[in-house]
């Protein structure tokens, strides 16, 4: 019964936490936009978190440089079971104008399985809450596959 | 006693929120929002003038043989887009354009893809070879007409 209690409360407050992979600051900027009071994602139960092992939906945008690659995958390592990876952005999912350069190795879903992609450059704040929203959706059904 | 912004507090207590309602109000993007790409396959010429342009490489061709010519399909993956509308500026026949859809949320990249197919024909082969015919005695009633209506502009 406590199980199902906290499954439930957990459903409604899905916490994020973001990594930046070398990102160009404009969707960071734009995920920024949705947690504070013109969008206010925390209204809808998320919540920026401050460690990785609190979250449950990982955020990353930019695209994986050589250099926070490392970086990159031992925080999303840290982020406890089930967990969302949510790419913000072209950047992530495909290298955008960065693929090729000597010092990206990505795109992400090279390294971890990417469960929601949100296009743009930079995606709308309303398109980042589409995005947040499908993830917590899939947070959801991982949970109770569990 | 003097209360300091009390008229402020009192319109700000009885205002609407200026948090926007979004996932439970629709919202349109502003104009000439530059989102989700559209493309109409029978305006193409297949010039390539999109791909030599794109910065990000986001956009590909197939081209199938078939009998009747050329099956010509054109791809623009909206995952490696910067949205900068330069393939649209550049297409001589306006068969791209940037809609205000921005709703480009996806589980798979598949997802994210923009393409359409049209089928490129061979022009139609001469019957027989044709006697070529002296090009000097074409070009004479050409420069006469020139002067005639460079005269009459005048």
């Amino acid at each position: 019964m406590i199980k199902k209690l906290i499954d439930e409360s957990m459903a409604k407050s899905p916490w994020v936490f973001h990594i930046n992979a070398g990102s160009c600051n404009g969707c960071d900027i734009e995920l920024v936009a949705v947690l504070t009071p013109r969008y206010d994602a925390e209204r809808l139960g998320f919540k920026l978190a401050g460690t990785p092992r609190h979250a449950d939906i990982v955020v990353v945008s930019g695209p994986v440089t050589a250099q926070s690659k490392d970086r990159v995958l031992r925080t999303i390592a840290q982020v406890p079971d089930p967990k969302v990876i949510v790419t913000l952005g072209s950047c992530p999912c495909s290298g955008n104008v960065f693929k090729g350069s000597y010092s990206v190795v990505g795109p992400l879903d090279k390294y971890v399985p990417v469960d929601v992609s949100i296009a743009g450059c930079a995606p709308k704040p309303e398109a980042i809450i589409d995005g947040l929203a499908l993830a917590a959706q899939i947070i959801k059904e991982k949970r109770e596959k569990q | 006693m003097s209360l300091p912004f009390i008229r402020e507090a009192m319109t700000q207590l009885f205002s609407k929120p200026s948090t926007e309602a979004y996932p439970a109000e629709p919202k349109d993007a502003f104009p000439n929002y530059r989102g989700r790409i559209s493309f109409d396959a029978d305006k193409c010429i297949d010039c390539g003038m999109c791909e030599r342009v794109c910065a990000g490489g986001a956009i590909t061709k197939k081209v199938e043989e078939t009998p009747e010519g050329k099956r010509i399909t054109r791809m623009f993956s909206l995952d490696s887009c910067t949205f900068c509308a330069c393939c649209a500026d550049f297409c001589s026949r306006h068969a791209i354009t940037l809609t205000s859809d921005y709703h480009m949320v996806a589980r798979k990249s598949k997802d994210l893809l923009t393409a359409g197919t049209y089928v490129k024909k061979a022009p139609a082969k001469p019957a027989a070879a044709k006697v070529i015919t002296p090009v000097r005695d074409n070009l004479k009633p050409a420069v006469g007409n020139g002067i005639v209506a460079q005269d009459g502009g005048q």
